[in-house]
């Protein structure tokens, strides 16, 4: 699993590559635990080289959804593989979280 | 060996026997001279009795004295002055008294031949004992080469014995003499073969000095009665004639002299091997401590008294986590100067500091008179060695040695100490990794325990009845899992099912899992809808559950008087239906969110119920994401739609045989690899009957 980041103004990019176990989740959550994300107004997650994602993955995003949601930064998922959607689908949180299909979709959503 | 045994006492006998018929025969002989009548008695026969004699007496030892294997050379050697050696003085004693005993006393013609056979009875036993105790020293720690050397020796000795059975005079016969001068040559060369001496402590040494020295007298009295009588004209026989006599004679002489030559030289340098000894036996003992199931303090306290006798320090002490753990005033009965200590600390923190890339190699100062802090110092101490117990991973403890004298720790002693103190570190990481490995076998019985606990939380039968067949299955990937199915009877016609997953893995899903079981047992009580209780499901769990967990579940509530079926899916798979009406097999796309993922009364609007009626021949399938997510080799999962494709081909048979056909195609894709739970249910409705 690797986890990479880039920021634009009040946007910061997390880009998963590779498969979001139970131990690479940990890494997940040090990276959204960290108090300078809160920082940002908007966090787009890429999901394009994500192949496969736990419980304890979702747990995680799961997790900081609340805070996210407190203080009011929106948390947008985009390029998501069809089987990973799947999951996110079966577990209703497509419902809850905003996922989007492109990049640009994701930027005009948190523009909005 | 009870041949051995045998071959002794025959020995025994032939040689007492031929012993008695010699001396017979002598005395036969010393009457014909003395009388000048002739008798039965021959002067060839001497020869023949003689040989019996010898052979019998050397066989005899061959079987007697053992080829040793032990380093024990100091009790043969005794045995060898004890029972042959003093033979000799007893000769000497007859000796000294024949004079006087012959004039004074019994004065017989044939005295000095009784006393003649006496002495060569004596001699060929001490010949006997001596050359096979040699052979026994000479095979210590022996080579193929020495064995076969040694076979040929003896073989060739043994042929020496023809000369006086043959009756020839060897003197007169060059190639004989030869013969004999280079099977002398020979034992010479046998006699050079003193592995064993260095073998010997200093003391063992000095005893065996002794002993040899008392052996060569011994030998040394033998030969000087032999050529003393030898050519006397009042005996009958002369055994300076037979070669075999003079041959191990010599042999015995010539490698009880080398011996003693060899341990006398080896004397000053046996210090040294002892010391290398009594390193290698430290460095066993360390290597033995684990088997010994001995506690870290006593390798420590092995490490220091091997050191400590490896250097010949002065003062030393073994600190391990800072603090002092051992040191020489255990032994010495002299406490430490701590001032010395500190002086030492104090040293070793300045050299860390001018060189801190190397903080766990060895320090040596041989001149520490030469450091103002040591000279203000009252200490006699000029020596100074410091080797740290490490590994790749920690540090253990630090031992430091002193000596008194300057420039006193060689490289040799500093390798063995290195040497010890790895192999402390090497042991002690061992006994930890067993520590370590018998608290994880521990471990493994609690979990095995858990999963046995777990394996009786799911109901391995459900009610049987006429209205529907219902198959399970359940596997856990570790010992113990998140997955879960229940039942609970409502009514006489109505049964709630459940089935859920905990997110995660492991002992937390376990627990989760169970709380999830009590939450059902204890709200269906109240006979819920699906969906009411879900919702207060996950108010429930939103106390409980930690932050990061959730849970899938889905509800169903079969009834079949009515024959219908209403469900709740929570995030849970989507169930997968066989409609016998209509011929189709699909999913149930209903929506509802998973529990404990929103934790408030919004969860309401998440979750909805689904009623459905269902006919006979209806078959339900629902199971955790562990079946549609199995992978194989290529990392592909099964996936909803081969699912859907295997109920599409078995939902004409028995539940029990749709459920096996599934999990078997699972097993064939997924080749048995598990990396999840999997849970399986297969319900199959019946025609309606009457209730009773």
């Amino acid at each position: 699993m690797k986890i990479k980041h880039t920021i634009t103004d009040n946007t910061i990019t997390i880009s998963l590559d590779g498969e979001l176990d139970a131990s690479s989740s940990v890494l997940l959550d040090e990276e959204l635990s960290n108090p300078s994300i809160m920082m940002f107004g908007k966090i787009l997650v890429d999901c394009k080289n994500l192949n496969y994602i736990s419980s304890a993955g979702l747990g995680v995003f799961i997790s900081h959804l609340q805070r996210f949601e407190d203080a009011q930064i929106k948390l947008i998922f985009f390029n998501m593989q069809e089987k990973v959607r799947n999951v996110f689908e079966i577990l209703g949180l497509d419902l809850l979280m905003t996922i989007v299909s492109s990049y640009e979709e994701a930027v005009t959503i948190a523009n909005d | 060996m009870p041949q051995d045994k045998t071959i002794k006492q025959l020995c025994f006998l032939t040689g007492s026997v031929s012993w008695v018929l010699l001396l017979v025969n002598v005395l036969f002989l010393a009457r014909q001279g003395f009388m000048g009548e002739a008798n039965a008695a021959t002067p060839y026969l001497n020869n023949v009795l003689s040989v019996v004699f010898i052979l019998s007496v050397f066989l005899h030892q061959r079987t007697h004295v053992p080829i040793q294997r032990s380093a024990e050379f100091t009790s043969p050697l005794w045995g060898l002055f004890v029972k042959g050696g003093l033979g000799a003085y007893v000769c000497l004693l007859l000796h000294i008294g024949y004079p006087g005993l012959n004039q004074y006393w019994v004065n017989s013609p044939y005295l000095l031949d009784i006393f003649y056979q006496v002495f060569f009875g004596f001699l060929v036993y001490f010949l006997g004992k001596a050359f096979y105790t040699w052979r026994q020293f000479i095979l210590y720690h022996k080579t193929k080469d020495v064995q076969s050397q040694w076979k040929w020796f003896e073989i060739l000795v043994y042929l020496s014995l023809l000369v006086p059975l043959l009756n020839v005079q060897y003197m007169s016969h060059v190639f004989l003499i030869l013969d004999l001068g280079l099977l002398l040559a020979y034992s010479l060369y046998m006699s050079v073969h003193q592995r064993w001496v260095a073998f010997l402590t200093l003391d063992k040494k000095w005893s065996c000095i002794f002993l040899l020295t008392a052996v060569l007298a011994s030998g040394v009295l033998f030969a000087n009665f032999l050529f003393v009588y030898a050519d006397s004209p009042e005996l009958e026989v002369d055994y300076t004639d037979n070669p075999f006599i003079l041959l191990t004679l010599a042999f015995a002489f010539l490698y009880a002299l080398v011996s003693l030559l060899v341990a006398l030289f080896s004397l000053p340098t046996s210090r040294v091997f002892e010391q290398r000894n009594a390193d290698l036996l430290s460095f066993q003992r360390l290597s033995h401590t684990i088997q010994q199931g001995q506690s870290e303090d006593e390798v420590y306290k092995m490490l220091f008294e091997s050191a400590v006798k490896a250097t010949g320090a002065d003062a030393a002490w073994l600190e391990i986590n800072e603090t002092t753990h051992v040191d020489t005033s255990e032994f010495t009965g002299n406490p430490i100067d701590t001032q010395v200590q500190e002086a030492v600390k104090a040293l070793m923190e300045n050299v860390q500091e001018q060189d801190s890339s190397t903080p766990d190699s060895v320090y040596v100062n041989g001149d520490l008179n030469l450091l103002p802090e040591f000279k203000s110092l009252p200490s006699l101490y000029n020596s100074l060695l410091v080797v740290p117990l490490v590994s790749a991973k920690r540090r253990y403890g630090v031992l430091y040695l002193l000596l008194e004298v300057e420039q006193g720790f060689d490289p040799d002693s500093i390798s063995v100490v290195q040497s010890f103190a790895n192999q402390t570190v090497l042991t002690i990481e061992n006994l930890r990794l067993m520590q370590e490995s018998l608290q994880n076998e521990r471990y493994k019985e609690e979990l095995k325990i858990a999963s046995l606990v777990q394996d009786r939380l799911n109901p391995k039968k459900f009610p049987t009845d006429t209205w529907f067949e219902i198959s399970t299955y359940a596997q856990a990937a570790k010992e113990v899992g998140g997955d879960f199915y229940d039942y609970l009877q409502l009514s006489k016609s109505r049964i709630a099912i459940i089935i859920g997953d905990v997110s995660g893995k492991g002992i937390s899903a376990a627990f989760h899992m169970a709380q999830m079981k009590g939450i059902f047992h204890g709200l269906m009580q109240q006979d819920l809808l699906p969906d009411e209780f879900m919702i207060q499901a996950n108010s429930a769990l939103s106390r409980c559950l930690e932050r990061t967990s959730f849970i899938t579940s889905s509800l169903y509530i079969i009834d079949y008087e009515m024959q219908g079926v209403s469900f709740a899916r929570a995030g849970h798979c989507h169930t997968l239906y066989y409609n016998s009406m209509i011929e189709d097999t699909f999913y149930f796309q209903t929506e509802g969110l998973g529990l404990g993922i929103i934790r408030d009364a919004s969860y309401a609007k998440r979750i909805h119920r689904l009623h459905y009626d269902y006919n006979p021949g209806d078959v339900m399938v629902i199971y955790t994401d562990g079946i549609v997510e199995a992978r194989n080799s290529r990392q592909e999962e099964y996936g909803e739609e081969r699912l859907k494709y295997m109920l599409s081909q078995t939902y004409h048979l028995e539940a029990e045989d749709i459920k096996s056909a599934i999990i078997n195609d699972v097993s064939d894709f997924s080749n048995d690899i598990l990396y999840d739970d999997q849970t399986l249910l297969v319900i199959k409705f019946k025609p309606r009957q009457p209730i009773n």
